[in-house]
């Protein structure tokens, strides 16, 4: 009844590889990116750019690790690293008076070059030893961080990022923050629902499947490999840069830990391998949710006038959120991006399938 | 008998007075102190004492009037080491009419830094962030009172040299660190001071999380240095301490950077600890007026803001003198403009502390305008088997080398 599909017929090939092929899932997309046009209006600062702006450059960089991970089946855990090397290079060449248009393309382009350059060592083992050779790179970036003053700013290791300025438009109110990051993140939506109905974005899936069949299928697996290395590497350069441009105003080398390539990757598992839906959804339960438990449990206690030691207080909203995601693993394990593809599934047909019944 | 009726006695009245004040100072609006500290991950070694401190601190101040009438109020919130919640932290505070914040973590106080100084807010940061923070015509918003690391490190080269006789031609000492931005910070002043004083410097990097060490340990063994001075943390203290006996090097000759507390030396071994050297800006042990007062008057009644256990550490002293410089700093602030305290008020209050030492807690300190750090003084404590024993006065040697690093690192600040 929500999703009718009375009516639609897809007689030829353009009609069927729409991007929404329902016509209620382009209105709800509509109508979500409407909100987010109209959210600096209707949300409290606050909510703006302490919850909405990183949520919206997270899942920017957590579709790009999607891509790879979820399309092309390569788990990456030094995706961090490759943000850092966005974010170092873009803020580096914007303090050499490069304008940032370019300088955030040179933070992409840089992240591609090394991402891919750490692929092709990788790319000659699978699974495990591939997880093993990103982790290695997580750890050589770590080090080239904390051990080179002239990349990481200084004896303390912390790099100013110039004031943000786009198409000579200095960018420096919460809004225009916002704007920024909401436009990145939509771009890269688009991306990478256009990448589903690509020859390349059905290579990537053959290779996932199997490599050696899509090489027989005449795929290059390698070629393809190292595309979405490069593809996703890009993503995470550009997104790492906007991070520090729009929310950190500084890089710091533990804002691209390997703690933070292993919440990335938690992100897209939680939201579902391959779902673009569910990397919102991930981000917001990995990114969101401690901080918003955490508020939730200190006014609670405050209301009911609870002595609990602080130490206990900020280790109950670490337990629930723990248990979130245990149960929301248990209930879906493939992410909540299927979750909500159940939701709609069911809702598909409802409340017509309960006649049969 | 007669002693306890008469502690009773003196309780009881306190305590009569006490709650008299209290109602006049709670009749008043409170000054709002925004602890967002890391109370579940990796600062879990420091952060429940120094909030506890601050907790205790706060109810001892508001049952003895509070601070020129107005109470104090304590909002304690967990960022996990994570600087993305950190800033959420900030953010919200920051709108509930918090100005003045304490981060204890250097990732977040990084994070969050920009924001601060941008919305003028008072930016407590004693003990974590980067060190050339104490330059307050750069650093209009940040009070990091206390000594840099540069400085401790200064005043421990002045230590040994002091040890050695006064002359450091001949000496060699080791500098044992962890190798990552907290222990690379004092290399340089090291480096310039050998020059200056004329002692050889070698370099033991240790990495994280410094549990390896015998590469490190194995080399002081050959090199002999008279003293090691150490830039570790927590548990890389016990294993130094045993790698220490393996290679018989004097425990005596190891001079630790000031975050090494009790839980260490138990995790040592008290006895085994014995002679270990530390540099502290805070005065150790339950000795001191303050921590006294609070086991006394709280403690001992079960009314204090946490487990006794935790008083019984120097992190507690720290928590203690981290707020007991930023209450002064309140006060002199209404003092001098009145009431409502405003960043700017609180800022100039801080500026005009002028030798305080709240009671032999700590280093006495004189911030200024330029000075943010309050003189950077520092003493070193040896661990007797049972507590601190003080070996020097409070100083602050090399200043101008110090202060040369600090200006040349700051500058680069760029304020918008």
């Amino acid at each position: 009844m929500f999703y009718r599909l009375s009516g639609i017929h897809h007689a030829n090939y353009v009609s069927d590889s729409r991007i929404f092929k329902v016509p209620a899932d382009r209105n709800l997309a509509a109508f979500v990116f409407l909100f987010g046009l109209a959210a600096p209006f209707i949300l409290p600062s606050l909510y703006l750019n302490s919850y909405m702006l990183p949520w919206l450059i997270w899942t920017a960089a957590a579709l790009g690790l999607n891509l790879v991970t979820g399309w092309a089946g390569q788990l990456h855990l030094g995706y961090a690293a490759v943000m850092a090397v966005g974010a170092y290079s873009a803020i580096h060449a914007a303090r050499f008076g490069v304008p940032w248009e370019f300088a955030l393309i040179i933070g992409g382009l840089a992240s591609s070059v090394i991402g891919s350059l750490f692929a092709f060592a990788a790319l000659r083992v699978k699974g495990l030893y591939l997880a093993l050779t990103t982790l290695a790179m997580q750890f050589v970036m770590d080090w080239v961080l904390t051990h080179s003053p002239a990349i990481s700013g200084g004896s303390h290791a912390s790099l100013q990022s110039p004031t943000l300025a786009l198409l000579g438009q200095e960018i420096t109110s919460d809004t225009g923050y916002y704007y920024v990051a909401f436009g990145w993140c939509v771009l890269v939506t688009i991306f990478m629902l256009n990448l589903k109905r690509t020859g390349l974005g059905r290579a990537l899936v053959a290779v996932r499947e199997k490599d050696f069949a899509a090489a027989i299928l005449g795929v290059n697996s390698f070629y393809y490999k190292i595309l979405a290395f490069a593809t996703s590497s890009f993503i995470a350069g550009v997104s790492g840069a906007l991070l520090v441009a729009t929310f950190f105003f500084l890089a710091a080398p533990e804002q691209f830990s390997v703690a933070v390539s292993i919440q990335v990757l938690a992100m897209v598992i939680v939201g579902g391998l391959g779902s673009i839906i569910g990397s919102y959804f991930g981000v917001a339960l990995i990114l969101l949710v401690p901080g918003l438990v955490n508020g939730f449990v200190a006014t609670a206690s405050q209301s009911l006038g609870m002595q609990i030691n602080v130490e206990t207080l900020a280790h109950i909203p670490n337990a629930v959120y723990g248990a979130l995601i245990v149960i929301i693993l248990l209930i879906e394990p493939l992410g909540l991006g299927k979750l909500y593809g159940n939701i709609r599934d069911y809702l598909l047909v409802w409340p017509f399938d309960q006649l049969r019944k | 008998m007669k002693i306890k009726q008469h502690i009773k006695a003196v309780a009881l009245t306190a305590a009569l007075a006490a709650s008299a004040t209290v109602a006049t100072a709670q009749d008043k609006e409170a000054i709002r102190f925004g602890l967002c500290f890391d109370l579940s991950k990796s600062y879990t070694f420091i952060s429940p004492q120094v909030a506890q401190a601050a907790q205790d601190l706060a109810m001892y101040t508001n049952d003895n009037g509070g601070i020129e009438g107005h109470p104090v109020e304590i909002v304690v919130r967990d960022h996990g080491n994570e600087p993305q919640r950190g800033v959420e932290c900030y953010e919200q505070l920051k709108r509930e009419g918090v100005f003045i914040f304490n981060f204890l973590s250097t990732p977040v106080t990084n994070a969050a830094l920009p924001r601060v100084m941008k919305d003028s807010n008072i930016l407590m940061q004693s003990a974590v962030g980067r060190g050339d923070a104490v330059d307050g015509e750069v650093f209009k918003w940040v009070f990091p009172v206390g000594p840099t690391y540069w400085q401790q490190a200064a005043n421990d080269v002045a230590f040994i040299k002091d040890q050695l006789g006064g002359n450091l031609d001949n000496a060699k000492i080791g500098f044992i660190y962890l190798d990552y931005p907290f222990g690379q910070e004092p290399i340089e002043i090291l480096k310039t001071l050998s020059k200056k004083e004329g002692f050889e410097l070698e370099l033991y990097p240790v990495p994280l999380p410094g549990s390896d060490q015998s590469g490190a340990w194995s080399k002081i063994r050959r090199d002999k240095p008279d003293y090691v001075i150490s830039w570790l943390l927590a548990g890389g203290h016990v294993v130094a301490s045993k790698e220490m006996r393996r290679n018989r090097f004097p425990i005596d000759r190891y001079l630790s950077v000031n975050w090494m507390n009790e839980v260490d030396i138990r995790n040592i071994g008290e006895q085994e600890a014995k002679g270990v050297l530390r540099g502290t800006n805070v005065a150790g042990g339950q000795e001191v007026p303050i921590v006294k007062t609070m086991l006394d008057t709280y403690y001992a009644n079960g009314k204090g803001s946490g487990p006794e256990e935790k008083v019984r550490d120097v992190y507690y002293n720290l928590g203690l003198a981290i707020y007991s410089a930023g209450f002064e700093a309140a006060r002199l602030g209404i003092k001098e403009s009145g009431w409502p305290l405003t960043p700017e008020n609180m800022k100039a209050g801080y500026e005009s502390i002028e030798g305080f030492d709240a009671n032999g807690l700590m280093a006495p300190v004189t911030v200024t305008s330029e000075d943010h750090g309050g003189g950077g003084k520092t003493r070193v404590e040896q661990w007797d088997g049972e507590s601190w024993v003080p070996l020097t006065d409070w100083s602050a040697e090399y200043t101008d080398v110090v202060w040369e690093v600090i200006k040349e690192s700051s500058e680069a600040f760029i304020v918008e």
